[in-house]
């Protein structure tokens, strides 16, 4: 089964991560990192992005004259998608023991940053092909 | 530069779309799959996945022993994707048109849904955050 474990944060939260020390995102990014290599490793591991930071984030909808119809305003609440790593795995249990390590990842002063970690069932037809 | 194009929804959403009937549902099913073979025609097309229901959505913490805490609970607001499609084009512009034509997707009685498409860059490496 694929799962898709999706890291998202508003705009303020985003801001808070850009005000963080390198020595800080080094580590993190470290921890991350070591992660993907035990999930290639264990055969699970499937794929990860990061996006681009939020304040360049458009919305489409529609078009007029066959142009496409964009917005960059979005709710103060609305949580944007930061990253995420596809998983295969054995049952839903694994997915969610894999988030949990991803929520731990250390934040400012290498204290965990507990950031909640959304767990989906990837259900598209190419769920096998790909 | 590679985009990511992403559907989202509310759970009220998801249920006004589970609502639709089956011929509309079928008709919005074929264009999707047409679209991802138009991408892949003109090269665009990187990779879409769909995703389950919100109703299965799991937000995962982990406990001081580092058990994984699950909660199911969102608020009502909260926005859940649904699917996407990463496409590699050559300006975000053309990101912008690909999302006009998904947002395009036909709807109940076949009219255009005009849904959202959220377009984000995706990186190509954690550096071109510009921390």
């Amino acid at each position: 089964m694929k799962y898709i474990l999706l890291m998202s944060g508003t705009k303020a939260g985003v801001d808070t991560y850009v005000a963080w020390s390198k020595k800080d995102v080094d580590a993190h990014m470290a921890v991350l990192k070591s992660i993907n290599k035990e999930l290639t490793e264990s055969g699970e591991f499937v794929g990860t992005e990061g996006l681009a930071r939020p304040d360049r984030a458009i919305v489409v909808r529609g078009q007029k004259a066959g142009m496409p119809i964009t917005d960059g305003i979005f709710p103060e609440a609305k949580e944007f998608l930061l990253g995420y790593w596809i998983v295969e795995v054995k049952t839903p249990e694994r997915a969610y023991e894999i988030a949990s390590r991803i929520s731990v990842a250390p934040g400012p002063g290498g204290v965990p940053t507990n950031m909640p970690i959304e767990v989906r069932q990837i259900v598209s037809p190419s769920a096998k092909s790909q | 530069m590679k985009y990511i194009l992403m559907m989202n929804g509310t759970k009220t959403d998801f249920g006004e779309y589970a609502k639709w009937s089956k011929q509309d549902m079928e008709a919005n099913v074929a264009f999707m799959r047409a679209f991802s073979k138009q991408l892949k025609d003109e090269g665009v097309f990187v990779a879409t996945e769909g995703l389950g229901w919100p109703g299965q959505a799991k937000l995962v913490r982990a406990s001081k022993d580092g058990t994984p805490i699950t909660d199911g609970v969102f608020p009502e607001s909260k926005e859940f994707l649904a699917g996407y499609w990463i496409v590699d084009v050559e300006s975000p512009e053309q990101a912008y048109k690909i999302a006009a034509r998904a947002s395009a997707a036909p709807g109940p009685g076949g009219a255009p849904s005009n849904m959202p498409i959220e377009v984000r860059q995706v990186l190509g490496s954690h550096s071109d955050l510009g921390l």
